[in-house]
């Protein structure tokens, strides 16, 4: 017989003393880590009070550049820390559980030189009949315990949640049917016949022309025919009717153009002017109200919005020499809420762009509300269509269809595209969207003989018969708060892109493909524009690049000063691009870059130009400004 | 110097892990102004098919070595270098999954729904162990659960506990594995996962709560052996059952015992039954009808058990994200509330209030029928270990307990006999 149990001989004051020196060190760690990890918590390097009060003292005085270079640098700063605090803290993390390891070796070792040989005691034996009375009486106790909180707890907090739960799913059926987000699908009307636009063109060039009186030289201008530029860009046409319309060719209807397309028919656009000294500025007029939205334009008339929290208006300027025709008032609509949702103060009120389809003109509001006037101010109908749900404030713009106001309603709590009838605002086609709130705006193509609504809105692009409002593909490519609209290649490619997701360009069908991605250069507000192959690019933070459209390969890269908040416009064979400042970056569309010239505005601007023959209209921070040769 | 050796690897392994983390420190992740916040990935990546298998070969080969320690060389120093080995890999390289522990709800899931297909490593670490305990006992305890072995790591000063305390607290795990198949069967989530308190410190990304709960067990763990093992662990109570009819357990002696009680407190789980004197045994009458009365009781328990759960069946779906959208969203106005991240992510999915509403109203219907066979098994579970404990077993030598026993190899040198 042979007793295995040996005693360990260790070092006992040595492990003592590393026990006690890891242990201090875990503990210092451990309360070094709690403290930054508290700190962690306090601390939102978003929004720090003293970066926020410099930033307000910057809001008083913009210009100051110094004050703004001292906000950078503090915001790095901020931020520095934050994310230092948190490698602290991981990195403490590792030093703590590295000490704490120590310790335990340390305390196993020492307590291994301290055992003991085992001794046989003759203690008092165990009791089982006793154990066994009191486990038995332990667990009866501890099941009656249970049974009594488990329940105090159900009484307490019955809710009959599953009567609940049934009678709210009627409720919600019945509110379902009731409700008006059913599809509706109308018949395709009888497309316009092409004499019958030609027509209408003639009659709109016939009319008797104003001159021209440009507020600042006195001078007389003589109006320009409405005349399309031959080789602006076309689409194929397989169906009876093309789209954009002559007539629309002829005007600048809405945001980004006929059909959203970022394309100006228009030709003769000047390239030089100087807001400063006035130069080539043949007038400039203060906008009584500020917003975001860009103006749009039918004959001699320009159109634009304006909101704050209690007013909402749209204006008519005559285009020639600036004079407000008309305004009419948003007030009154039945179902407008009392106050105006909260939004942001660079989306605004009225950050949708209005449309025009030569006879009324239509404009939307951040709280829901749709109007449509004359061309005389004289309102034709409003309606409110719901407080969009929206954090920044609804910015999707509107465009006209024949007889439909294609109105793009991504927000929180129910997304659809709808279409509602020019002529009395009711509903048309209204489909449901399984979208998140996007900001873009619809953009009208004709493709593959169908004339499509194609929108972009996390989790995807997806395309709309516009006669009936039936989805006609959707593909999930796109995430995040998506700001940019889609561009449309003369072969039908679409191309979508938003910040923090992908540039997608996508071959629409039954099935659609994705033909290549980038992940390069990204927009969070501006939207792309393709001219031939040539897909430009433009970042909000001040790059601009140009991809080859067909395979994807980036041909040229630029970088500006300021960044860009205004979509590019494709006008007269360049891309006027205009930048936060004010300045408008005229290119040549082309494989290379070659600016052609940059003129400055002298105000800020963050709205896409309009253009009439010869004319450029800019919308600045606080005038409207009418620029020409 | 085995013992230094692994103190070094350890070492060594914390500081190379240490280095590489610091190095991937350059880039933040993005922030977002819409008040959307990074979620905490709870799940590391899955594992590749190749690595997975490497997991599952792994598994098998620490089991049979740490058996082969166990049965074959009786050897303590072997289930330590084994259960070191395990903590590193399984729990802090391997990042605490597969785990076999966690694994149960796999099972549980794949067997509820059928559209589950199990990942076959999950399977193989439920699968593998039972049949290792069925041959050899737990040894899957012994030295290759990371989460066993963390705790050993900081045994220093073992108590016993009252034997009654050990019973009483020894049926929460039975309580802990009836919940986790619930929410497991009801798609709603992996409670054992969730609350592992040990995982979030291999994976180093524990929140604060958790990481508190993690360490107060650690602490206990200095002087109450495996606390998490013995009072919560619901996969130990699997592995209790089928040890008990294994075929060749551990022995404290190697051949006959002595009654030299030697080993009578060299267990820090005290799972050494002592010899049972015959003169101890309760009279054998008013034992049989105790018995007979307790086993009679059985479906009463169970009956009321079942009640009892049903009614509280509203509390356990709430933890179900869909019931507890539903309840908010019934709750919620919009003129005076403002709406949360939930009801905001829910109105952009596109589904409707109905879907939702229907949805929910199943979900709690299998609450329901859940919650009664709940606690007709708590019911059960208590009713067996009342009838249990009124039996009376003649017993000569120091023996382990089959069930409670986790063969950790620590009596083994207390025995004086010899093959």
């Amino acid at each position: 017989m042979n007793n295995k149990f040996k005693l360990r001989k260790t070092n006992q004051s040595l492990w003592k003393n590393i026990a006690i020196v890891a242990g201090i060190f875990s503990f210092i760690i451990c309360m070094l880590v709690l403290v930054n990890y508290m700190q962690i918590n306090r601390i939102d390097p978003v929004k720090t009070e003293l970066i926020n009060s410099l930033v307000q003292r910057l809001e008083e005085n913009p210009n100051d550049n110094q004050l703004r270079e001292q906000i950078r640098e503090m915001d790095l700063l901020v931020r520095k820390a934050y994310f230092t605090n948190q490698w602290q803290v991981k990195a403490g993390g590792y030093l703590f559980l590295l000490g704490v390891i120590v310790t335990a070796i340390a305390l196993q070792m020492f307590y291994a030189g301290k055992q003991k040989p085992p001794e046989v005691t003759e203690s008092e034996q165990e009791n089982i009949i006793l154990f066994k009375e009191k486990a038995r009486k332990w667990i009866g106790v501890g099941g009656f315990g249970l049974v009594a909180i488990t329940l105090l707890i159900a009484f307490l907090t019955h809710k009959e949640l599953g009567n609940k739960f049934t009678q709210a799913a009627m409720v919600a059926q019945t509110a379902t049917e009731e409700s008006s987000d059913v599809e509706v699908v109308e018949p395709v009307k009888e497309e316009v016949k092409e004499e019958q636009i030609e027509e209408e063109v003639k009659k709109e060039s016939e009319k008797p022309t104003e001159p021209v009186v440009d507020e600042k030289k006195d001078e007389v201008v003589e109006k320009k025919e409405p005349e399309i530029k031959k080789e602006a860009p076309t689409k194929k046409v397989t169906s009876g009717v093309s789209y954009p319309t002559k007539e629309m060719m002829a005007n600048f209807p809405a945001f980004r153009g006929a059909g959203g397309q970022g394309v100006s028919y228009q030709k003769n656009i000047p390239t030089y002017w100087d807001g400063a000294s006035g130069k080539n500025v043949l007038w400039k007029v203060q906008v009584p109200i500020h917003a975001y939205n860009s103006p749009v334009i039918w004959g001699d008339k320009l159109f634009l919005s304006g909101a704050n929290a209690t007013q909402r208006e749209v204006y008519c300027y005559d285009r020639n020499n600036g004079k407000l025709l008309w305004t009419a008032k948003v007030e009154g609509i039945a179902g407008s809420p009392a106050k105006s949702p909260e939004v942001t103060p660079d989306t605004g009120h009225a950050a949708s762009t209005v449309t025009t389809d030569g006879k009324l003109v239509f404009a939307m509001f951040a709280n829901g509300d749709v109007i449509a006037v004359d061309f005389n101010g004289k309102q034709q109908w409003a309606k409110n269509l719901g407080v969009p749900d929206n954090h920044y404030g609804h910015s999707s713009s509107l465009l006209v269809y024949q007889d439909k106001l294609v109105v793009q309603y991504d927000h929180k709590k129910s997304a659809r595209v709808m279409a509602l009838s020019t002529a009395t605002g009711d509903e048309l086609w209204s489909t449901k969207r399984k979208v998140r709130v996007s900001w873009a705006s619809p953009v009208i193509a004709q493709i593959g003989g169908s004339t499509q609504v194609i929108l972009a809105a996390d989790p995807n692009v997806a395309s709309y018969d516009v006669n009936t409002g039936k989805e006609l593909w959707k593909l999930d490519c796109i995430t995040g708060e998506v700001g940019p609209s889609v561009a449309v290649g003369d072969d039908g490619t679409v191309f979508a892109l938003n910040e923090y997701a992908s540039l997608v360009a996508i071959k629409p069908g039954e099935s659609p493909e994705v033909l290549w991605e980038a992940y390069d250069y990204l927009s969070d507000v501006p939207s792309p524009v393709i001219s031939g192959d040539n897909l430009i690019i433009v970042t909000s933070y001040g790059a601009v690049v140009c991809y080859d459209a067909k395979s994807g390969e980036l041909r040229w890269e630029q970088e500006f000063d300021s960044g860009f908040y205004a979509s590019p416009i494709l006008a007269d064979g360049n891309v006027y691009l205009l930048d936060r400042d004010g300045v408008m970056h005229i290119f040549k569309a082309d494989k290379e870059y070659q600016e052609i010239a940059a003129p400055a505005l002298g105000e800020k601007s963050d709205m896409t130009p309009a253009f009439a023959d010869g004319r450029v209209y800019i919308r600045g921070e606080k005038h409207l400004y009418c620029i020409g040769k | 110097m085995k013992k230094i050796f692994s103190i070094f690897s350890l070492i060594l392994l914390s500081i190379v892990d240490f280095v590489a983390f610091a190095q991937t420190q350059r880039f933040p992740r993005p922030e977002f102004e819409s008040g959307y916040t990074q979620p905490v990935t709870s799940m590391p990546e899955p594992r590749a098919g190749i690595f997975a298998l490497v997991d599952v070969l792994l598994l098998i080969a620490a089991l049979s070595l740490i058996t082969w320690f166990i049965h074959k060389k009786r050897s303590r120093t072997g289930v330590v270098v084994t259960s070191l080995f395990s903590l590193v890999y399984f729990g802090f390289l391997r990042e605490g999954c597969v785990c076999s522990v966690g694994s149960v709800q796999n099972v549980v899931l794949a067997l509820f729904n059928p559209g589950y297909h199990i990942p076959l490593s999950a399977l193989a670490f439920f699968v593998i162990p039972l049949v290792y305990t069925l041959f050899f006992g737990r040894t899957f305890c012994a030295g290759v659960c990371p989460l066993g072995a963390v705790q050993d790591v900081f045994l220093l000063r073992p108590v016993s506990l009252k034997k009654w305390l050990q019973k009483v607290l020894g049926l929460i795990p039975w309580i802990y594995l009836g919940l986790a198949i619930l929410y497991a069967a009801t798609g709603t989530d992996f409670i054992i996962c969730r609350y592992d308190p040990f995982v979030g410190i291999f994976r180093f990304n524990a929140t604060f709560f958790m990481f508190a709960i993690g360490a107060a067990f650690l602490l206990i763990s200095v002087f109450i052996a495996r606390p998490y093992c013995r009072f919560l662990c619901p996969y130990g109570v699997i592995l209790n059952l089928v040890s008990r009819v294994s075929k060749k357990h551990l022995t404290i002696t190697p051949a006959s015992c002595i009654q030299c009680k030697l080993c009578e407190n060299s267990c820090p789980l005290d799972a050494i039954n002592k010899p049972v004197e015959v003169k101890q045994m309760e009279d054998k009458r008013s034992a049989t009808r105790r018995f007979i009365l307790l086993g009679m009781i059985i479906p009463a328990l169970m009956i009321i058990g079942g009640w009892v759960v049903s009614n509280f069946h509203e509390n356990l779906a709430m933890v179900n994200s869909k019931v507890r959208l539903a309840n908010e969203l019934l709750h919620f106005d919009s003129n005076t509330m403002e709406e949360s991240l939930e009801i905001e992510g829910f109105r952009t999915s596109g589904k409707t209030n109905e879907e939702l509403y229907l949805e929910s109203a199943t979900i709690l219907k299998q609450f329901y029928y859940g919650s009664w066979m709940l606690g007709a098994f708590v019911g059960l579970v208590f009713g067996l270990s009342l009838a249990g404990l009124t039996r009376y077993k003649y017993r000569e030598d120091y023996e382990p307990d089959k069930g409670e026993c986790v063969s950790c190899a620590r009596c083994l040198k207390y025995c004086p006999v010899e093959k």
